[in-house]
Protein backbone atom coordinates (compact mmCIF):
# COMPACT_ATOMS: atom_id res chain seq x y z
CA UNK A 1 0.00 0.00 0.00
CA UNK A 2 2.82 2.36 0.63
CA UNK A 3 4.00 2.47 -3.21
CA UNK A 4 0.93 3.97 -4.88
CA UNK A 5 1.21 6.56 -1.66
CA UNK A 6 5.33 7.47 -2.33
CA UNK A 7 4.44 7.13 -6.42
CA UNK A 8 1.22 9.50 -5.50
CA UNK A 9 3.73 12.16 -3.88
CA UNK A 10 5.73 11.78 -6.73
CA UNK A 11 3.10 12.99 -8.71
CA UNK A 12 4.00 13.98 -12.26
CA UNK A 13 3.62 12.69 -15.71
CA UNK A 14 1.17 9.84 -16.80
CA UNK A 15 0.25 8.90 -13.37
CA UNK A 16 -0.72 12.26 -12.16
CA UNK A 17 -3.29 12.74 -15.16
CA UNK A 18 -4.73 9.42 -13.71
CA UNK A 19 -4.85 10.60 -10.62
CA UNK A 20 -8.31 11.35 -8.68
CA UNK A 21 -8.39 13.85 -6.25
CA UNK A 22 -11.08 14.87 -3.65
CA UNK A 23 -11.34 17.11 -0.79
CA UNK A 24 -14.60 16.85 1.56
CA UNK A 25 -16.16 18.61 4.82
CA UNK A 26 -18.15 16.99 7.16
CA UNK A 27 -18.89 15.54 10.61
CA UNK A 28 -17.04 12.76 12.93
CA UNK A 29 -18.64 10.62 15.66
CA UNK A 30 -16.34 9.19 17.89
CA UNK A 31 -17.31 6.21 20.30
CA UNK A 32 -16.16 6.72 24.34
CA UNK A 33 -11.72 6.94 24.73
CA UNK A 34 -11.96 6.43 28.65
CA UNK A 35 -13.94 4.23 31.06
CA UNK A 36 -12.91 4.43 34.50
CA UNK A 37 -14.28 4.19 37.73
CA UNK A 38 -13.65 6.17 40.91
CA UNK A 39 -16.84 5.89 43.19
CA UNK A 40 -19.18 5.47 39.58
CA UNK A 41 -18.19 5.07 36.40
CA UNK A 42 -16.90 8.17 34.57
CA UNK A 43 -16.93 8.29 30.50
CA UNK A 44 -14.42 10.66 28.59
CA UNK A 45 -16.29 11.15 25.26
CA UNK A 46 -16.03 13.71 22.24
CA UNK A 47 -18.50 15.72 20.90
CA UNK A 48 -19.38 15.03 17.48
CA UNK A 49 -16.52 17.00 15.40
CA UNK A 50 -16.68 19.30 12.21
CA UNK A 51 -14.14 17.62 9.88
CA UNK A 52 -12.46 17.71 6.50
CA UNK A 53 -10.95 14.99 4.36
CA UNK A 54 -8.11 15.38 1.48
CA UNK A 55 -7.33 12.35 -0.66
CA UNK A 56 -6.17 11.07 -4.09
CA UNK A 57 -6.17 7.63 -5.58
CA UNK A 58 -4.80 6.37 -8.66
CA UNK A 59 -5.59 3.23 -10.69
CA UNK A 60 -4.11 -0.07 -10.42
CA UNK A 61 -5.95 -2.37 -12.31
CA UNK A 62 -9.37 -2.23 -13.94
CA UNK A 63 -11.90 -0.62 -11.46
CA UNK A 64 -9.69 -0.50 -8.46
CA UNK A 65 -7.28 2.17 -7.09
CA UNK A 66 -5.03 2.91 -4.28
CA UNK A 67 -4.77 6.07 -2.67
CA UNK A 68 -4.10 7.99 0.53
CA UNK A 69 -6.68 9.93 2.54
CA UNK A 70 -6.20 12.60 5.04
CA UNK A 71 -8.64 13.41 7.58
CA UNK A 72 -8.49 16.81 10.58
CA UNK A 73 -11.00 16.82 13.14
CA UNK A 74 -11.57 19.55 16.36
CA UNK A 75 -14.10 19.29 18.58
CA UNK A 76 -15.01 19.75 22.58
CA UNK A 77 -14.34 16.51 24.88
CA UNK A 78 -16.02 15.62 28.10
CA UNK A 79 -15.76 13.37 30.87
CA UNK A 80 -19.62 12.13 32.41
CA UNK A 81 -20.06 10.60 35.40
CA UNK A 82 -23.70 10.49 37.38
CA UNK A 83 -25.12 12.36 34.61
CA UNK A 84 -23.00 15.09 35.09
CA UNK A 85 -20.49 16.48 32.55
CA UNK A 86 -17.26 18.18 33.10
CA UNK A 87 -15.80 20.15 30.23
CA UNK A 88 -12.18 18.90 29.43
CA UNK A 89 -11.56 21.20 26.25
CA UNK A 90 -10.75 20.58 23.01
CA UNK A 91 -8.62 17.92 20.67
CA UNK A 92 -7.81 17.33 17.37
CA UNK A 93 -7.05 14.34 15.55
CA UNK A 94 -5.41 13.97 12.35
CA UNK A 95 -5.41 10.67 10.21
CA UNK A 96 -3.69 9.75 7.41
CA UNK A 97 -4.68 5.75 5.45
CA UNK A 98 -3.42 4.56 3.47
CA UNK A 99 -5.22 2.06 1.14
CA UNK A 100 -7.33 0.56 -1.65
CA UNK A 101 -10.85 0.69 -3.25
CA UNK A 102 -13.06 -0.49 -5.83
CA UNK A 103 -16.42 -0.96 -7.45
CA UNK A 104 -19.37 -2.08 -5.12
CA UNK A 105 -22.53 -0.79 -7.36
CA UNK A 106 -22.92 1.74 -10.44
CA UNK A 107 -21.86 4.97 -8.34
CA UNK A 108 -20.92 3.82 -5.05
CA UNK A 109 -17.32 2.40 -4.48
CA UNK A 110 -15.62 0.75 -1.41
CA UNK A 111 -12.73 2.02 0.41
CA UNK A 112 -10.42 0.12 2.63
CA UNK A 113 -7.44 1.57 4.69
CA UNK A 114 -4.80 1.55 7.62
CA UNK A 115 -2.99 3.75 8.89
CA UNK A 116 -2.07 6.29 11.98
CA UNK A 117 -4.29 8.82 14.19
CA UNK A 118 -2.63 11.58 16.07
CA UNK A 119 -4.06 13.48 18.93
CA UNK A 120 -3.33 17.17 19.88
CA UNK A 121 -5.26 18.23 22.75
CA UNK A 122 -5.59 22.03 23.32
CA UNK A 123 -3.67 21.88 26.71
CA UNK A 124 -1.79 19.06 28.04
CA UNK A 125 -3.79 18.52 31.40
CA UNK A 126 -5.79 15.41 32.49
CA UNK A 127 -5.28 12.57 30.46
CA UNK A 128 -3.38 14.44 28.01
CA UNK A 129 -0.67 15.58 30.62
CA UNK A 130 2.19 14.09 29.15
CA UNK A 131 0.65 14.54 25.28
CA UNK A 132 -1.32 13.69 22.79
CA UNK A 133 -0.73 9.74 21.45
CA UNK A 134 -0.30 8.01 17.98
CA UNK A 135 -2.17 4.91 17.56
CA UNK A 136 -2.78 2.55 14.65
CA UNK A 137 -5.89 3.03 12.66
CA UNK A 138 -7.84 0.77 10.40
CA UNK A 139 -10.76 1.67 8.33
CA UNK A 140 -13.00 1.22 6.13
CA UNK A 141 -16.14 2.88 3.75
CA UNK A 142 -17.79 3.45 1.09
CA UNK A 143 -17.96 6.97 -1.56
CA UNK A 144 -20.87 7.87 -3.90
CA UNK A 145 -20.27 10.13 -6.44
CA UNK A 146 -22.22 12.41 -9.44
CA UNK A 147 -20.79 14.57 -12.07
CA UNK A 148 -21.71 17.75 -11.61
CA UNK A 149 -19.06 20.03 -13.79
CA UNK A 150 -17.04 18.63 -17.05
CA UNK A 151 -14.63 17.35 -14.52
CA UNK A 152 -15.44 17.84 -10.97
CA UNK A 153 -17.75 15.20 -9.08
CA UNK A 154 -20.12 15.69 -6.09
CA UNK A 155 -18.53 13.39 -3.70
CA UNK A 156 -20.81 11.96 -0.32
CA UNK A 157 -18.30 9.52 1.56
CA UNK A 158 -19.15 7.54 5.17
CA UNK A 159 -16.40 6.49 6.82
CA UNK A 160 -15.89 3.90 10.02
CA UNK A 161 -12.43 3.63 12.00
CA UNK A 162 -11.42 2.11 14.54
CA UNK A 163 -8.03 2.34 16.88
CA UNK A 164 -7.40 1.42 20.70
CA UNK A 165 -7.02 4.40 22.48
CA UNK A 166 -4.54 5.17 25.27
CA UNK A 167 -2.42 7.96 26.70
CA UNK A 168 1.17 8.09 28.37
CA UNK A 169 -0.61 9.32 31.44
CA UNK A 170 -3.47 6.61 31.37
CA UNK A 171 -0.61 3.91 31.42
CA UNK A 172 1.60 6.18 33.98
CA UNK A 173 -1.71 6.12 36.23
CA UNK A 174 -1.58 2.09 35.93
CA UNK A 175 -4.64 1.63 33.32
CA UNK A 176 -3.92 -1.47 31.41
CA UNK A 177 -4.94 -2.37 27.76
CA UNK A 178 -6.51 0.45 25.39
CA UNK A 179 -10.21 1.64 24.75
CA UNK A 180 -11.46 0.28 21.23
CA UNK A 181 -12.82 3.43 19.93
CA UNK A 182 -14.91 3.54 16.85
CA UNK A 183 -15.38 6.66 14.40
CA UNK A 184 -17.63 7.73 12.22
CA UNK A 185 -17.81 10.04 9.69
CA UNK A 186 -19.99 11.53 6.84
CA UNK A 187 -19.11 13.61 4.48
CA UNK A 188 -19.32 15.92 1.10
CA UNK A 189 -17.13 17.45 -1.13
CA UNK A 190 -15.68 17.20 -4.47
CA UNK A 191 -13.96 15.38 -6.64
CA UNK A 192 -11.86 16.04 -9.21
CA UNK A 193 -13.59 12.92 -11.97
CA UNK A 194 -11.14 10.78 -14.58
CA UNK A 195 -13.73 11.11 -17.47
CA UNK B 1 -23.53 -8.58 -3.79
CA UNK B 2 -20.02 -8.94 -5.38
CA UNK B 3 -17.74 -10.70 -4.24
CA UNK B 4 -15.65 -8.25 -3.34
CA UNK B 5 -18.60 -6.25 -1.50
CA UNK B 6 -18.63 -9.43 0.37
CA UNK B 7 -15.41 -9.42 1.42
CA UNK B 8 -15.38 -5.74 2.52
CA UNK B 9 -18.27 -6.61 4.41
CA UNK B 10 -16.46 -9.16 6.56
CA UNK B 11 -13.35 -7.29 7.05
CA UNK B 12 -15.70 -4.94 8.77
CA UNK B 13 -17.76 -7.27 10.89
CA UNK B 14 -14.08 -8.08 11.95
CA UNK B 15 -12.64 -4.38 12.58
CA UNK B 16 -15.95 -4.12 14.26
CA UNK B 17 -15.33 -6.83 16.62
CA UNK B 18 -11.64 -5.76 17.56
CA UNK B 19 -13.02 -1.80 18.26
CA UNK B 20 -15.34 -3.59 21.54
CA UNK B 21 -12.55 -4.02 24.09
CA UNK B 22 -12.07 -1.77 26.70
CA UNK B 23 -9.89 0.10 28.24
CA UNK B 24 -8.82 -1.47 32.16
CA UNK B 25 -8.48 1.13 34.58
CA UNK B 26 -6.46 0.36 37.63
CA UNK B 27 -7.46 -0.40 41.39
CA UNK B 28 -7.05 2.68 43.68
CA UNK B 29 -6.41 1.21 46.89
CA UNK B 30 -3.31 2.53 48.45
CA UNK B 31 -4.26 5.83 49.96
CA UNK B 32 -4.37 7.46 53.45
CA UNK B 33 -6.95 8.89 55.90
CA UNK B 34 -7.74 12.72 54.33
CA UNK B 35 -11.34 13.30 56.18
CA UNK B 36 -10.55 15.77 59.45
CA UNK B 37 -11.78 14.41 62.68
CA UNK B 38 -13.62 16.61 65.16
CA UNK B 39 -15.65 15.85 68.14
CA UNK B 40 -18.86 14.46 67.01
CA UNK B 41 -22.09 16.98 67.64
CA UNK B 42 -24.56 15.87 69.09
CA UNK B 43 -22.95 12.38 70.52
CA UNK B 44 -19.57 10.69 71.96
CA UNK B 45 -16.89 10.09 69.62
CA UNK B 46 -15.64 11.68 66.43
CA UNK B 47 -17.30 13.10 63.17
CA UNK B 48 -14.37 12.21 60.04
CA UNK B 49 -15.61 15.39 57.83
CA UNK B 50 -14.98 15.42 54.46
CA UNK B 51 -15.09 18.57 52.19
CA UNK B 52 -14.08 19.41 48.44
CA UNK B 53 -14.63 22.18 46.12
CA UNK B 54 -18.00 21.86 44.12
CA UNK B 55 -17.76 22.03 39.91
CA UNK B 56 -19.84 25.36 40.68
CA UNK B 57 -16.56 26.73 42.58
CA UNK B 58 -14.12 26.22 40.24
CA UNK B 59 -11.72 27.95 39.78
CA UNK B 60 -11.25 28.35 43.32
CA UNK B 61 -10.30 31.73 44.00
CA UNK B 62 -6.29 31.95 45.60
CA UNK B 63 -5.27 35.45 46.82
CA UNK B 64 -1.07 35.34 47.69
CA UNK B 65 0.51 38.00 49.88
CA UNK B 66 3.49 39.26 47.75
CA UNK B 67 6.23 38.48 49.90
CA UNK B 68 8.58 36.03 50.11
CA UNK B 69 8.00 34.98 46.07
CA UNK B 70 5.23 33.16 46.91
CA UNK B 71 2.84 33.97 44.26
CA UNK B 72 4.87 31.70 42.59
CA UNK B 73 5.40 28.71 44.81
CA UNK B 74 1.43 29.02 44.95
CA UNK B 75 0.81 29.41 41.45
CA UNK B 76 3.16 26.06 41.53
CA UNK B 77 1.46 24.46 43.83
CA UNK B 78 -1.81 24.86 42.04
CA UNK B 79 -0.65 23.52 38.81
CA UNK B 80 0.88 20.73 41.07
CA UNK B 81 -2.75 19.70 42.06
CA UNK B 82 -4.15 20.30 38.91
CA UNK B 83 -1.74 17.74 37.59
CA UNK B 84 -3.09 15.18 40.15
CA UNK B 85 -6.73 14.93 38.46
CA UNK B 86 -8.05 13.35 35.10
CA UNK B 87 -10.97 14.80 34.80
CA UNK B 88 -10.33 18.18 35.76
CA UNK B 89 -11.99 17.60 39.56
CA UNK B 90 -9.89 20.64 40.83
CA UNK B 91 -8.89 24.37 39.45
CA UNK B 92 -7.83 26.98 41.12
CA UNK B 93 -6.79 30.64 40.51
CA UNK B 94 -4.69 33.75 41.38
CA UNK B 95 -6.86 36.42 42.39
CA UNK B 96 -5.60 40.04 43.27
CA UNK B 97 -8.49 41.09 45.37
CA UNK B 98 -8.80 39.61 48.76
CA UNK B 99 -12.35 40.52 49.29
CA UNK B 100 -13.09 37.61 46.93
CA UNK B 101 -10.99 35.04 47.62
CA UNK B 102 -11.63 31.37 48.82
CA UNK B 103 -8.25 30.83 50.39
CA UNK B 104 -6.29 33.37 51.47
CA UNK B 105 -2.31 32.78 51.43
CA UNK B 106 -0.36 34.94 53.61
CA UNK B 107 3.16 35.44 54.83
CA UNK B 108 4.40 34.76 58.34
CA UNK B 109 3.65 32.33 61.37
CA UNK B 110 -0.04 32.26 62.31
CA UNK B 111 -1.84 34.26 64.24
CA UNK B 112 -3.58 33.20 67.63
CA UNK B 113 -5.70 29.88 67.16
CA UNK B 114 -8.75 31.99 66.72
CA UNK B 115 -10.58 29.15 64.14
CA UNK B 116 -11.99 25.94 65.02
CA UNK B 117 -8.88 23.79 63.30
CA UNK B 118 -5.30 24.19 62.14
CA UNK B 119 -3.33 22.03 60.18
CA UNK B 120 0.39 22.68 61.55
CA UNK B 121 2.84 21.74 58.48
CA UNK B 122 6.19 21.75 57.07
CA UNK B 123 7.78 21.90 60.58
CA UNK B 124 11.34 21.99 58.81
CA UNK B 125 13.73 24.73 60.23
CA UNK B 126 13.52 26.54 57.12
CA UNK B 127 10.27 27.00 56.62
CA UNK B 128 6.88 26.18 58.05
CA UNK B 129 3.20 26.07 57.22
CA UNK B 130 -0.40 26.12 58.72
CA UNK B 131 -3.61 25.86 57.09
CA UNK B 132 -7.00 27.42 59.27
CA UNK B 133 -10.10 26.01 59.06
CA UNK B 134 -13.25 27.36 60.41
CA UNK B 135 -15.61 24.50 60.65
CA UNK B 136 -18.98 24.56 62.12
CA UNK B 137 -19.60 20.74 62.91
CA UNK B 138 -23.16 21.32 63.82
CA UNK B 139 -24.28 23.01 60.38
CA UNK B 140 -21.67 21.10 58.27
CA UNK B 141 -20.39 24.25 57.31
CA UNK B 142 -16.96 25.16 56.29
CA UNK B 143 -16.81 28.92 56.17
CA UNK B 144 -14.56 30.75 54.03
CA UNK B 145 -12.06 32.04 53.47
CA UNK B 146 -9.77 28.93 54.40
CA UNK B 147 -6.15 30.75 55.59
CA UNK B 148 -2.82 29.36 55.11
CA UNK B 149 0.40 30.67 56.50
CA UNK B 150 3.79 30.10 54.81
CA UNK B 151 6.47 31.20 57.09
CA UNK B 152 9.97 31.61 55.72
CA UNK B 153 11.84 31.24 59.53
CA UNK B 154 15.42 31.78 57.63
CA UNK B 155 16.45 34.96 55.22
CA UNK B 156 15.76 35.11 51.62
CA UNK B 157 19.22 33.68 50.35
CA UNK B 158 19.83 30.90 53.04
CA UNK B 159 20.26 27.78 51.22
CA UNK B 160 17.31 25.59 50.78
CA UNK B 161 14.50 28.24 52.09
CA UNK B 162 13.54 28.17 48.07
CA UNK B 163 12.83 24.36 48.04
CA UNK B 164 11.32 24.60 51.43
CA UNK B 165 8.82 27.37 50.58
CA UNK B 166 7.96 25.07 47.20
CA UNK B 167 7.01 21.91 48.74
CA UNK B 168 5.32 23.89 51.59
CA UNK B 169 3.21 25.76 48.96
CA UNK B 170 1.72 22.12 47.68
CA UNK B 171 1.42 20.82 50.91
CA UNK B 172 -0.41 23.64 52.21
CA UNK B 173 -2.82 23.72 48.87
CA UNK B 174 -3.34 20.24 49.52
CA UNK B 175 -4.83 21.17 52.25
CA UNK B 176 -6.60 23.80 50.92
CA UNK B 177 -8.19 21.37 48.13
CA UNK B 178 -9.99 18.93 50.76
CA UNK B 179 -6.91 16.76 52.21
CA UNK B 180 -7.20 17.80 55.60
CA UNK B 181 -5.25 15.00 57.15
CA UNK B 182 -1.90 14.34 56.49
CA UNK B 183 -0.30 10.89 55.13
CA UNK B 184 1.80 8.97 57.44
CA UNK B 185 4.44 8.69 54.89
CA UNK B 186 7.26 10.81 54.19
CA UNK B 187 7.69 9.63 50.34
CA UNK B 188 4.10 12.01 50.21
CA UNK B 189 4.12 15.73 49.91
CA UNK B 190 0.95 15.46 52.55
CA UNK B 191 3.04 13.50 55.28
CA UNK B 192 3.30 16.45 58.58
CA UNK B 193 6.74 17.09 57.68
CA UNK B 194 7.22 17.08 54.05
CA UNK B 195 10.47 16.04 52.46
CA UNK B 196 9.08 15.11 48.59
CA UNK B 197 9.17 17.90 46.61
CA UNK B 198 6.32 16.92 44.58
CA UNK B 199 3.11 14.95 45.15
CA UNK B 200 3.36 10.90 45.06
CA UNK B 201 1.04 8.57 43.49
CA UNK B 202 -0.61 8.16 46.76
CA UNK B 203 -0.82 11.53 47.07
CA UNK B 204 -2.91 11.57 43.78
CA UNK B 205 -5.07 8.76 44.42
CA UNK B 206 -6.10 10.28 48.00
CA UNK B 207 -6.94 13.59 46.09
CA UNK B 208 -8.63 11.74 43.71
CA UNK B 209 -10.53 9.60 46.42
CA UNK B 210 -11.45 12.94 48.23
CA UNK B 211 -12.81 14.69 44.91
CA UNK B 212 -15.43 11.37 44.12
CA UNK B 213 -16.61 10.92 47.95
CA UNK B 214 -19.71 12.71 48.63
CA UNK B 215 -18.39 15.66 50.40
CA UNK B 216 -20.04 15.86 54.59
CA UNK B 217 -18.92 20.19 54.70
CA UNK B 218 -20.67 22.51 52.53
CA UNK B 219 -18.46 25.55 51.37
CA UNK B 220 -19.77 28.96 52.64
CA UNK B 221 -18.61 32.27 51.59
CA UNK B 222 -19.45 34.89 54.32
Amino acid sequence: MLIPALLLAAGPGALHAQTDYYARVGAVWAGTLVRDVLGTEISVRQAIAPMVAIGASMPISPGYGAGVEATLASGGFDAEQDGSETDLGTIRSGSVLVGLDGPIWKSVRWRVGMGGLFYWPSEESGIFLQGGPIRFLAGAGADWRRPVMSSWDLMVSARYDFHRFTTDELERRGFSQAQGVSRISLSVGLARGIR
Amino acid sequence: MTAPSRRLAFGLAALTALACGDIAAPVRGDLYEWRLEAPSIPGPGLDTLSFHWDKSDLPVRVWVEDTDNLPDHMARAIDVWEAAFLYREFEATLVSDSATADVIVVGGAPGPKLRMKRLHSALAPECAGATDLDVDVSSSELRLPIRVFIDPRSLPDDPGIETCLALTSIHEMGHALGIFAHSPDPEDIMFADPEVELTSARDRRTAEAAYHTPPTLEAVRP
